[in-house]
């Protein structure tokens, strides 16, 4: 009986005192509560609820995923223990002025918090020496629980004698008392944002003023949603606002290899297009768009627009110097400089038509050419991305492709349009904050790195594992790390190349982690420092979006031996010498209440500003910080006691927000920050700065380059479409389970989402592999086994593996058991250096090994046995 | 006092996120494995050649719609029916409930049920379900999966108004026949949603179950 | 199959048999006594009821096996108005009563034969409105692969058929027993105990061809039913379960055909009583074990509608 063994575990193996224990167990209706024959649920429910009623308080949550939701959580606090949650009740619902609703993860947050698996003392390894000791056993070693000084003392001597030993730049990642000490390697290369780090700004501008606010967004006609799913990445209001649209009479077209559930809800019409084949499909709209308009019998393109704001677009708006065919409309056209077609072996061949694209991108010319013709005639077109399709090696062009396109058809700076990156905190709902938080007043100032060694993400194992990176053109840099410390953004989950960076955990001397469960990066290590979670601080302020502010308390006392990551980096920094310890910074409290004293708020005329809140001398001395007192819009004690307050909006409101809309009327009154002031479809500096980072030459143009391991490399013969051993595309997408790799241990949360693989029904057929099946997903990097969906949400010829689930290696079986995406992904370096997450080639067989458990019924990580 | 409680439900704005279905493990406190709201993923359509381009693979009808389901609190409720002791019964508002200390757990109302809403808790040996959070209603509070949904997907109320603002479909594939139980349940299809029966589509999960 | 499921077959078959033995046994002393008079039944049939209530009573207490919560258990019978299951319980419960009080009284000779008749008959009744109850409590609709003629079909089936092959078991340990303590009796008991093997051997083989065509006709049922789960109950006797389901038939048709055959032939044949004995015996291990894989299968492949 499963489910008996897993709460007996539960309840048994966790927390606190014996008394908050038999507290938590009885409010998550465990044994202690039901041994008295107390019926289960419906009177445990009362009980609480009665509890509710007289004691206990609701008390402001963090919800800390970084998701962009960052929705409203409220915990109910019973004598120190957390008996349920609930979200946003601080104002009526409506579509106009919405609660912070949060998802199933923000509503998991208590089972993190006091899941049984929490880390509750320092621990080492138990083979570990210093020098690392038996290195290999990193990963599957015994833990060992250790004081807090004897950790602090071993991570601190282990400082000191590798970077005397092996001198600066043998640290990987750090805090501020490392850089004080020694000085760390850190690494570089855009994650989230694809090619659109180094594109956005040099192109256009700031990915933070893309797109339009969420009522505009209702005056949109049509809103195509090219590789965005707001449902499940920005788990929240987002969604609502896009029903909001839709419900106003918005037509909305997905653009995507899997039939979301954002497509599900909001979708008249899905485009199935293979992952990392973007760029062709936009270039041959651009052609679509190009050919077939005609400004007087059908005007597709916004030819004030292109020859006010752009330069690029043709030969008539190049810079000085640069050859006359090296335009954009030449390329997509496939012409030469005197305007012919461009013969075989020239760069601009061939012409991007949409029979070009359709064989790459696999959706139908006909349709890439309807497409182009609809958002060309349509007005007005919010043409909307979420970045995932420049998260693919090579693809660089993909994000100056898809401007070219939005300039063409009038989104830019316009009514009911909106272009560019609908994503995280600002999807569906772009604007600048209506509360602009304070600053947090801390009297320290960060030491400086002197370690001024970066490397690229793609590269970072490697460089453990032979001692060389890239830094620019020419040839690879040395280096030599002997110690990594993953103190943040779980690295060794989220990083491409994951086996390798197994390997590279296995060589150095010296591996550290904090955090407040055995991740993937704690159970590679040596010594393990348990940190407190975000309910057991205060200081937890933010902006969930543009219309609200958040603040959270401090719910519960910190567990068992956690400690703060600041006091942990503070007492390093003691040991290391590098601290003087009568200058300390100043409480988490303070900074919160600094920044919210410092907050202001826009007032109805959506210009001028007030601060936010009141504050007299008693709230000063109740919160027992100092401050001046103030008046403001709302009493600071209320805020407090809410955890929110959100700025009310309603049609016709002064907070609306048109990005680019002052430069799309007066371009040079209101330039961009590119280098010309206009919109870069021709883009020296992009071209410049990629190519100088020593990896790829690219043009100024988007021109396309196909990826590696994107739908081309499936083949080994492209001319005659033979099938090469990884036949399949693999993509990774945001998952419900987790926010990137949090959450992935809640077993609820497991429950509900099992973490299958996606497969297409032709695919698995010809595979022998049903639904349910487990099956064997290989890549160049290594295999993984997983139960397999087989469904027709997926396009044939390409596999979905959720991103972010924690790598579980069987050294017997050889494959990792969870489902890792990143132990299949391999680091590859192209263009600027971002992480190609969406971009590798797999097979897909049927496992013929032992079984599988769901991923639910899988032991929890508990390192120590219970002292 | 209320005569039959019911749900609405709008499964053209679920998404299926699930997160009505965490807020009520939340609010009871229920274990993995039992789970008093179901979430249904249900899907059909596929892959034809393009009739321009017949080595190119085009989506044919491609559609998903899911399903957030609790118990019906039925107006003839199959468990009520079949219960040996009476602990399953019928309040005047129409809420269903278990009175644990009356029940067996001889699982004959797990057997009856259509809609998987009785779930049978190992640990205590007796019978669990959604109660329709009737502790939270008595304060005037809404069930937790109605004020959890991010979609504004769920309301409940006095099922007559429900069904005067909202109509009268009772279920899609693949719910059971309505007529079965009635469920108290009025719901707003999805524009591809298939008729009861049908088996038009499929429940796409590994298990094919939900 | 959890543990709940095993409860459940021991119980149905276990209490099934009981009301069988008792029906069949009260038939056999019935037109025993018409033969031989009330002695002579008695001697027949007495031992065999005896053991008739260890068997219902194993069975009761195996349903416990079932309940999460048994302390409850006296509560059961609180919905007679709408629950079948209260109905199978409440009548269990006075079969038993009933049946262990004519039993006593039959033991003793208390009262007068015809009280005792009585109490027989209104025993049998309850017994017979027990196991309908038993099969009501599985006319589910959502449950289509027992909601069928089948179910009632079958228990009576198995009632009847392991009723009669224990009554006939019973009477060949009885003989054995008797020939051992008193032989002028069992010369006379003999002659009773064939003519009752080959009744019972007869009701058998009927009863084998009711099972033949119940099973395949309830097969086809639900192979071509509209509802998918219909089906898929059906194709799980075609693949996970095939093999056990072979099993069930084969062993059914050696028990109470083949061997049911020659039990009837030898029992025919004076002299053969040895030979008689042993293939009674055979006869109803092979169908006891046959009926409890059916009623396992009974319960591994029924799968619920809807959610």
């Amino acid at each position: 009986m499963t489910e008996k063994n897993f709460l007996t575990k539960t309840l048994t193996e966790t927390m606190l005192t014996r008394r908050s224990f038999l507290k938590w167990s009885a409010a998550l209706g465990g044994t202690a509560a039901l041994a008295g024959g107390v019926s289960y649920g419906l009177k445990v429910a009362q009980a609480t609820a009665e509890k509710a009623a007289s004691e206990g308080e609701w008390v402001p949550a963090a919800c800390w995923g970084n998701c962009g939701g960052r929705c409203l959580n409220v915990a109910h606090v019973v004598d120190g223990v957390v008996t349920r949650q609930k979200t946003d009740d601080t104002h009526p619902d409506s579509p106009d002025f919405p609660q912070q609703r949060g998802c199933s993860r923000g509503r998991s947050q208590r089972q993190r918090v006091f899941g049984a698996d929490r880390l509750k003392y320092p621990m080492k390894r138990a083979h570990w020496e210093p020098g690392g000791g038996d290195k290999s056993l990193r990963g599957k070693d015994e833990w060992v629980r250790i004081s807090w000084d004897e950790a602090l003392d071993i991570v601190a001597s282990e400082i000191k004698r590798i970077n005397d030993k092996y001198g600066p730049g043998s640290i990987l990642w750090g805090t501020n008392a490392v850089a004080a000490a020694a000085g760390y390697v850190n690494t570089w290369g855009s994650t989230s944002s694809g090619t659109w780090a180094y594109t956005a700004p040099r192109v256009i501008t700031s990915q933070s003023n893309m797109g339009n606010d969420r009522l505009d967004m209702r005056k949109s006609k049509l809103i195509v949603m090219w590789s965005t799913d707001p449902i499940c990445s920005s788990g929240g209001s987002p969604a609502y606002h896009y029903l909001q649209s839709k419900k106003a009479g918005a037509k909305f077209i997905f653009v995507d290899p899997f039939f979301t559930n954002s497509a599900q809800v909001l979708a008249d019409e899905w485009i199935p297009i293979r992952p990392g084949t973007d760029t062709p499909m936009l270039l041959a709209m651009g052609y679509t768009l190009i050919t077939e308009d005609d400004p007087a019998t059908n005007p597709l393109i916004d030819w004030d627009f292109i020859k006010k704001n752009t330069i690029g677009f043709d030969n008539t708006s190049l810079p000085d110097g640069v050859e006359p065919d090296e335009n954009y409309r030449d390329y997509v056209l496939g012409l030469d400089a005197s305007g012919h077609p461009a013969p075989v072996g020239h760069k601009n061949y061939p012409a991007k038509t949409p029979e070009w694209a359709s064989e790459i991108c696999g959706v139908p010319p006909e349709k890439i050419r309807s497409f182009a013709i609809e958002i060309g005639q349509t007005n007005p077109v919010a043409f909307m991305q979420s970045d995932a399709l420049a998260r693919v090696n090579n693809a660089q062009s993909v994000g100056q492709a898809f401007v070219a396109i939005a300039a063409m058809i009038g989104s830019i700076g316009v009514s009911g349009g909106g272009f560019g990156q609908t994503r995280h905190a600002a999807a569906g709902n772009r604007g600048p904050n209506l509360i602009n938080l304070g600053s947090s007043g801390t009297v320290l100032d960060s030491p400086k790195n002197p370690v001024s060694a970066r490397i690229n993400n793609n590269e970072v194992w490697d460089a453990v594992l032979t001692g060389k990176y890239t830094d620019g053109v020419g040839p690879k840099k040395d280096i030599n790390i002997q110690m990594v410390y993953h103190t943040k953004g779980s690295r060794l989950q989220t990083t491409v190349g994951q086996a390798k960076g197994i390997q590279a955990m296995r060589k150095v001397e010296f591996a550290l982690t904090t955090d407040f469960h055995l991740t993937t990066g704690a159970r590679y290590s040596d010594v393990v420092l348990p940190v407190t979670t975000m309910w057991e601080r205060d200081g937890y302020v933010t902006n969930p979006n543009r219309e609200a502010v958040f603040w959270a308390s401090k719910v519960i006392d910190p567990l068992f031996e956690a400690q703060d990551d600041a006091w942990i980096d503070w007492q390093l920094g003691l040991r290391l010498g590098v601290y003087d310890p009568n200058l300390t910074e100043i409480s988490n409290l303070q900074q919160a209440v600094n920044r919210v004293a410092g907050a202001t708020v826009v007032k109805e005329d959506g210009k001028t500003t007030e601060p936010l809140v009141s504050i007299t001398e008693d709230d000063l001395k109740a919160l027992g910080v100092t401050g001046e007192p103030q008046t403001g819009r709302i009493p600071i004690m209320d805020f407090k006691k809410a955890g929110s307050y959100q700025v009310p909006r309603s049609e016709g409101d002064n907070f609306t927000f048109i990005a680019l809309k002052d430069f799309r009327k007066d371009p040079v009154a209101n330039p961009l920050d590119t280098e010309s002031g206009l919109v870069e479809l021709y883009c020296q500096k992009l071209a410049d700065d990629v190519t100088a980072l020593g990896w790829t030459a690219i043009r100024a143009i988007p021109a396309y380059i196909p990826p590696e391991r994107g739908y081309e490399t499936t083949f080994s013969d492209w001319e005659n479409k033979v099938k090469g051993p990884y036949p399949l595309q693999m993509y990774n997408k945001h998952y419900w389970r987790r926010s990137h790799s949090e959450f992935d241990n809640v077993l609820q949360l497991r429950e509900a989402f099992q973490q299958e693989f996606l497969m297409n029904p032709i695919d698995a057929e010809a595979r022998g592999i049903k639904n349910g099946d487990i099956v064997k997903i290989t890549s160049s990097e290594g295999s993984s086994i997983r139960p397999v969906l087989v469904t027709d949400r997926i396009m044939p010829g390409v596999t979905q593996l959720p991103h972010g689930a924690w790598t579980e290696y069987d050294e017997s079986l050889g494959v990792d058991k969870a489902g890792s995406d990143n132990y299949l992904e391999a680091g590859v370096p192209t263009v600027e250096g971002h992480s190609g997450f969406n971009s590798q080639n797999v097979q897909v067989e049927k496992w013929n090994g032992p079984g599988l458990a769901p991923d639910a019924q899988w032991p929890q990580r508990i390192p120590l046995k219970e002292a | 006092m209320a005569k039959q409680l019911g749900f609405y439900f709008d499964s053209s704005a679920c998404t299926g996120c699930k997160a009505c279905a965490i807020a009520c493990k939340d609010r009871s406190s229920l274990p993995v494995g039992t789970n008093w709201r179901h979430i249904t993923d249900y899907g059909g359509g596929g892959w034809v050649p393009d009739p321009n381009h017949p080595d190119l693979l085009i989506a044919n009808n491609i559609y998903v719609y899911s399903l957030s389901t609790s118990c019906m609190h039925c107006e003839d409720p199959a468990c009520v029916n079949v219960c040996p002791t009476t602990a399953m019964y019928k309040r005047d508002d129409g809420i269903v409930l278990v009175d644990a200390s009356k029940c067996i757990g001889c699982r004959y109302c797990e057997w009856a049920c259509p809609y998987g809403a009785p779930q049978f808790s190992e640990e205590k040996g007796v019978m669990t379900k959604c109660d329709f959070c009737q502790d939270l209603q008595a304060q005037g509070l809404d069930p937790a999966c109605v004020d959890a949904c991010p979609m504004r997907a769920l309301e409940f109320g006095e099922l007559d108004e429900l069904r005067a603002k909202y109509g009268d479909v009772q279920a899609v594939d693949p719910l059971p026949d309505p007529n079965i139980t009635h469920p108290s349940f009025v719901m707003t299809p999805h524009k591809n949603s298939q008729p009861v029966g049908s088996g038009n589509g499929k429940i796409l999960t590994v298990s094919g179950k939900v | 199959m959890t543990g709940k499921e095993w409860a459940l077959i021991t119980f149905t078959i276990l209490a099934q048999m009981s009301v069988g033995a008792f029906v069949v046994l009260g038939i056999v002393h019935f037109f025993a006594a018409r033969k031989a008079g009330d002695e002579q039944a008695d001697r027949l049939s007495d031992m065999a009821l005896l053991a008739i209530g260890p068997v219902l009573v194993l069975g009761l207490l195996a349903s416990f096996g079932h309940l999460g919560n048994p302390v409850n258990a006296p509560k059961a019978i609180s919905n007679l108005a709408s629950s079948w299951l209260s109905r199978e319980i409440f009548s269990s419960v006075t079969f038993a009563v009933l049946g262990a009080a004519f039993a006593l009284m039959q033991w003793r000779k208390i009262a007068t034969p015809a009280l005792r008749n009585a109490i027989a008959w209104l025993a049998a009744l309850v017994g017979l409105f027990l196991v309908f109850s038993m099969s009501q409590v599985y006319m589910l609709q959502t449950q289509p692969a027992w909601d069928t003629f089948a179910t009632p079909v079958q228990f009576f089936a198995t009632t009847f058929l392991l009723g009669s092959l224990a009554i006939g078991s019973a009477f060949v340990a009885n003989y054995a027993y008797l020939k051992g303590k008193d032989p002028d009796c069992a010369e006379a008991q003999c002659s009773l105990v064939r003519v009752a093997l080959k009744w019972i051997a007869l009701a058998s083989i009927v009863i084998l061809g009711v099972e033949m065509i119940s099973l395949p006709l309830q097969l086809s049922l639900l192979a071509s039913s509209p509802s998918a789960v219909a089906q898929a109950s059906a194709a799980l006797l075609f693949s996970q379960f095939a093999g056990l389901f072979a099993v069930r038939l084969v062993l059914v048709f050696l028990g109470a055909g083949l061997l049911a055959l020659f039990v009837y032939r030898y029992a025919s044949q004076p002299g053969s009583e040895s030979l008689m004995g042993t293939l009674a015996y055979s006869a109803f291990a092979l169908v006891l074990f046959s009926e409890v894989v059916g009623r396992f299968l009974f319960y591994a492949t029924h799968l619920r509608i809807g959610l």
